[in-house]
């Protein structure tokens, strides 16, 4: 919102305070201000001069050779070719070295061979009008080479106000709202305005008839013997510095009392209001309205309308209609001013993209006391233009409003409480007293008396008059005060202390980079994952179209930056903590905690050793860090319900604890799943996917920590190798093993696993590395050929054979 | 005794006078031979194979000597001995001398010759930021708490003194899930001060807990707007909890921030959830005259706070007549903008590993 110097020095005295210093204290205790600027700088760039000799161009007919006094050193040649100008005029001169509005440089110069030293502007020129019937005539008594702004008083600064900081502050939205504010703050009265309705004539009012309790309060006047005429230049200027464009009087007044005071108003032709009156009533589906900027507007039940008898002729509080507009022969109006339900403004408005600086302000919930006063301040405004304008009927003024005003209890003891300031109570009360509170002594606190201005959304507890004092008190003013208490530690977060290890692990000796993704999953990853038909939360005005959908897993958001990365580094590691939601009918999603893993390189080699796999990589990094948070121990199986993204047949999940609680699960990705992220040709990429739940980490039981003494007795190593069927699992032939070592076995590391012709037909050799050793003894070679006996059995048993040690 | 060449070749010279000496055998005379040969080409640098075969073979061969000569034989072949092996110790000395300064030249090394690179990974930056204020937090005494991004309307709004006509519910751009009729609403968390409430339900005044997280809202995405974003929500409720307290807990953060003072101005600013509500301000860190950073205002708008709402803190099951409290939200995302650099608020959730592996 675009605030006026100049306007607002027409409500309080600023003499001494500068645009800057006027943003400063509005920033410190009432709104943000976004910025100064000077309203058309270039005023104080151009002179007044006067026209002391005109003659005809020597060689064009249309153009004047005039000679301009400027007020210093010789009167200027200057070429013109405005039809209007002629010797004796006060004009305006742009003289060489000034810029004017569209970065237009003066510059000495010929025309058609004679030489021109500036130029006499119009107001358009000047950006003050859109006329350019000819060049700007000043008045007579306007003293040449004085600044032009200076001159006519149109010296001005923009102040941008946040709109956002006073959503809640419906009585800043106009100029005078604003210098109450500046009054309160500088100590400076408001200076006084006649906001009293002048004398009307016997006639006949206009009939109101309101059958909706969206408009509380209606205000129907009718001025007789208006004219749209050309506005004056105070007006025009006003209107200019913040931004609106002049159009004709009667516009402008309505606007001008609009930026004024706060309220929105609105003029209608009166020949457009027949007998039947002005009904103000909500509008029937499918009805419809074309509205002053043309646009043919289709209607709901819940707009509130502005009707001729039966006819819709303006959208309460937003727009008026085509039809029944002022116009250039418009001579009788009818004045409206109202009190609009807020919620339903800003719907309708909302709904139909149609925000306008009326629909802006009844947003915010008006004061309905306001209608009055803004209908008399526009009467008046327009007779101090116009004397012949006359009120021939009372106005009409109906509906059930009720006053704002209200008082509320003040206790000084809660202000300097909360505020933690020392302010006694003859200062709290001078405060609000500034601010235009009625303040009485009632009991041990004060009785603050609000006005309906203040009262309609802003107002209405104590804790609220804290903060008008405080703000105008300054909150630079309270001393700071260090919280004290009884320091106890925090309870202890075991989930976050769990997610600072798994974390740390992640990024430090499993050299993962982490990764925070959004929430929300795109479509074409759902599609990839074919998981269109599993419920997801979902939202209903995504940002585009294609991602509404919520992650139920923290996986599927670092699937597709496997490609992109993969292009970039032949090798990929990331991984992300966070939240999955599952939607649950008619309640709370379930929230999951998840740690994501993805290790992507280049396709395996075909002589790769056995363990150099992604999912071998990634499953001894998970199975890392479950071991490294000191839970309960863990173990892999085949993954009996893959996630949709794994391999079907090349998917482990991890299980934890006596329970078996599954941990989670990792995976080959799905390939038809690493071809549709685009995981091919060049990036063909060997890649594997975890899923981690925080969750069961959380719910698994942590495991004893206890020394266990340092080996007395040197250990053993013994190689063996099985060749077995297929089917027997790697956990089958340890648990074999482990029972052929009748408590010797120390240590079981595979070092190889191969198939092929020698092995023969479905069956596989693993080899490993065995440790044995005894708590009391050194092993000897009987130990040894014992325990490599007891291999041969079981390899039998398993269904094959012990190929050698 | 000293070692040096020209004293053994004296004592050769002496060993060899006693040869002549003495009557000659076969050995006797291919010793003297030897000894001879020796001493004619022998130059000052003695090798060590030859002193030892001159001293040792007269040790071992000593019978061929007569019996009146062995004595003196004897003595000076040891003294021989003796001085050579003085004189290799002395070479190895010289010769580890000249080894060790060899390897000590410092000739082809580079450097600057890249080494090879050493694979890490990485904590997001967000992650390094938040550990950071939970640390300064957690040593204060306060909680952290955790919140569901899936968030009711009532958490996200109604208790949040936000009625549902109020237009902060527009401007805060909700992305608003969707639900059976009749079904609890639900919409992606705006901000973290759902979470107030929630504290307030859980646990006991007095408190204080910060709520580090993810929040979005429904915005157009460019270099300084996301639809998901991080905030920090703080709360402390106690009896007598003022604006001064307000004040004293935002500058320690800055503190901690900042890793110093920073002057700091309390604005008014408007949160249906705040009464007084404030804008908090912090002079520009980066610059004292005015910079792109601060937008020529050496303030930098970094967190909306306030003493908490009464009608919030009755929504938590708490009296607002007995306890007070304050709330503040700060924008990790933007933190951690600041704190590194990053120029476009899209790099951080984008999973660039080029722009994770910097952190």
């Amino acid at each position: 919102m675009k605030i006026s110097y100049r306007w607002l020095a027409r409500h309080v005295d600023l003499s001494g305070t500068s645009a800057v210093d006027i943003a400063r204290e509005l920033t410190l205790s009432t709104a943000e201000v976004e910025g100064v600027e000077r309203f058309l700088p270039h005023l104080c760039d151009v002179t007044v001069g006067h026209v002391v000799q005109r003659e005809k161009h020597p060689d064009a007919d249309k153009l004047s050779l005039c000679r301009v006094d400027v007020g210093q050193g010789e009167p200027l040649q200057i070429v013109c070719g405005a039809p209007n100008v002629r010797a004796g005029l006060k004009v305006v001169v742009a003289t060489a070295g000034t810029t004017l509005p569209g970065d237009f440089k003066i510059k000495k110069s010929k025309i058609r061979g004679v030489e021109s030293n500036g130029m006499i502007c119009s107001e358009r020129e000047l950006g003050l009008g859109v006329e350019h019937d000819g060049i700007w005539e000043l008045g007579e008594n306007l003293t040449v080479g004085a600044r032009l702004g200076a001159a006519l008083g149109l010296e001005d600064w923009v102040i941008e106000i946040d709109n956002k900081s006073v959503t809640h502050r419906p009585d800043l939205w106009g100029h005078r709202g604003i210098a109450a504010e500046l009054a309160a703050i500088l100590r400076r009265p408001l200076l006084p305005l006649d906001l009293t309705l002048p004398s009307t004539g016997g006639g006949a009012s206009v009939g109101v008839r309101i059958e909706s309790d969206a408009c509380s309060r209606y205000l129907a006047l009718r001025v007789e013997g208006a004219r749209a005429t050309r506005s004056p230049l105070w007006l025009k200027s006003l209107l200019l510095a913040v931004g609106q464009r002049p159009i004709d009087l009667l516009v402008d007044l309505s606007n001008f009392v609009m930026l004024d005071l706060g309220q929105p108003n609105h003029l209608f032709d009166a020949r457009r209001i027949g007998p039947q009156g002005i009904v103000v009533r909500k509008a029937r589906a499918g009805e419809t309205l074309k509205t002053l900027d043309e646009v043919e507007r289709k209607l709901e039940a819940s707009d509130l309308l502005i009707c001729n008898g039966d006819e819709p002729v303006a959208l309460a509080g937003i727009m008026g209609g085509e039809g029944s507009k002022v116009t250039d022969d418009t001579a009788q109006l009818v004045l409206e001013v109202a009190a609009f339900h807020a919620p339903t403004v800003r719907r309708t408005s909302a709904r139909l993209g149609l925000r306008t600086d009326a629909s802006a302000r009844f947003e915010k919930t008006l004061d309905p006391e306001l209608v009055p006063l803004a209908a008399a301040h526009l009467v008046r405004l327009l007779q101090a233009e116009q004397p012949a304008v006359k009120l021939t009927a009372p106005a009409t003024d109906v509906g059930q409003w009720t006053s704002a005003a209200k008082t509320i209890r003040l206790r000084g003891e809660r202000v300097r409480m909360l505020l933690g300031a020392d302010l006694d109570d003859a200062a709290i009360t001078d405060i609000l007293v500034r601010l235009g509170f009625g303040v009485a002594k009632d009991g041990a606190g004060l009785a603050v008396r609000v006005p309906s201005i203040r009262g309609t959304k802003d107002i209405s507890i104590e804790q609220d008059l804290v903060e008008e004092v405080g703000r105008i008190y300054r909150y630079g003013n309270i001393p700071e005060i260090p919280l004290a208490g009884i320091l106890v530690p925090p309870p202890r977060d075991e989930r976050r202390r769990l997610v600072r290890r798994i974390e740390d692990r992640l990024a430090g000796s499993a050299r993962f980079h982490q990764q925070i993704s959004y929430s929300f999953v795109p479509d074409s990853t759902i599609e990839k994952l074919a998981l269109q038909s599993t419920p997801h939360v979902e939202v209903a005005n995504p940002i585009t179209e294609g991602a509404s959908r919520v992650r139920r897993s923290v996986v599927v958001s670092l699937l597709p930056l496997l490609e992109p990365n993969r292009r970039r580094a032949a090798e990929v590691r990331l991984f992300e903590v966070g939240k999955g939601y599952e939607p649950v009918s008619a309640a709370e999603p379930t929230e999951r905690h998840e740690v994501a893993l993805a290790l992507a390189r280049p396709a395996r080699k075909a002589n790769a050793r056995f363990d150099d796999t992604s999912l071998a990589l990634l499953q001894g990094v998970v199975e890392d860090l479950v071991r490294s948070l000191g839970l309960e121990a863990c173990s892999w199986s085949r993954c009996e319900a893959a996630p949709s993204w794994a391999h079907p047949g090349r998917a482990a999940a991890l299980r934890i604890g006596a329970r078996d609680a599954l941990v989670g699960e990792v995976a080959a990705i799905e390939p038809g799943l690493a071809r549709e992220l685009g995981l091919a040709g060049e990036v063909e990429s060997d890649v594997a996917l975890a899923r981690v739940s925080i969750d069961a980490l959380l719910d698994a039981a942590p495991r004893a920590r206890r020394y266990s003494p340092l080996p007395q007795f040197p250990s053993t190593r013994v190689d063996v190798a099985l060749a077995l069927p297929v089917e027997r699992s790697a956990a089958e032939v340890m648990a074999a093993l482990e029972r052929c070592g009748k408590g010797l076995v120390r240590g079981l590391e595979l070092f190889d696993v191969f198939s092929g012709e020698r092995i023969g037909e479905g069956r596989r050799s693993l080899a490993w590395h065995v440790t044995l050793s005894a708590p009391d003894r050194t092993l000897n070679e009987a130990d040894v050929k014992k325990f490599l006996e007891r291999v041969e059995r079981e390899a039998v048993q398993l269904g094959g054979e012990l190929r050698g040690e | 005794m000293t070692h040096d060449a020209a004293s053994v070749r004296a004592l050769l010279g002496e060993i060899l006078a006693a040869l002549a000496s003495a009557s000659e055998s076969d050995e006797t005379r291919s010793l003297r031979e030897r000894l001879e040969r020796f001493v004619a080409h022998s130059d000052d640098a003695l090798t060590s194979a030859v002193l030892l075969e001159a001293s040792a073979a007269p040790l071992g061969a000593m019978r061929v000597f007569p019996k009146e000569a062995r004595g003196l034989v004897g003595a000076k072949a040891n003294a021989i001995k003796q001085a050579a092996l003085a004189a290799l110790a002395e070479e190895e000395q010289a010769a580890l001398a000249r080894a060790l300064a060899a390897e000590r030249s410092h000739a082809g090394f580079d450097a600057t010759l890249p080494p090879p690179r050493q694979a890490c990974g990485s904590l997001h930056p967000i992650t390094q930021v938040t550990r950071e204020l939970e640390d300064l937090f957690t040593s204060m005494g306060w909680t952290i708490l955790d919140g569901p991004e899936v968030e009711t309307e009532h958490f996200n709004f109604d208790a949040l003194n936000i009625s549902p006509d109020h237009p902060a519910r527009d401007t805060m751009d909700t992305f608003w899930v969707r639900t059976a009729p009749g079904d609890t609403r639900l919409v992606m968390r705006t901000h973290t001060s759902p979470v107030q409430v929630r504290a307030m339900r859980r646990l006991q005044p007095p408190f204080r807990a910060i709520v580090p997280g993810k929040v979005f809202r429904n915005e157009a995405l460019d270099a300084s707007h996301e639809h998901t974003f991080h905030q920090m929500e703080g709360l402390v409720v106690g009896q007598h909890v003022s604006v001064g307290h307000l004040i004293a807990a935002m500058k320690t953060l800055l503190r901690g921030i900042f890793g110093r003072e920073i002057e700091i101005r309390l604005r008014p600013g408007y949160f249906p959830f705040v009464e007084p509500g404030f804008e908090l301000d912090a002079r520009c860190p980066f610059c004292t005259e005015g910079c792109s950073v601060c937008k020529r205002s050496t303030w930098i708008e970094l967190l909306p706070c306030g003493m908490v709402h009464p009608n919030v803190l009755k929504a938590g099951g708490i009296d607002p007549e007995q306890w007070t409290g304050f709330a503040f939200g700060l924008g990790l995302s933007r933190l951690v903008m600041l704190r590194f650099g990053i120029d476009d608020v899209r790099h951080l959730l984008a999973g660039d590993v080029r722009f994770l592996e910097q952190f």
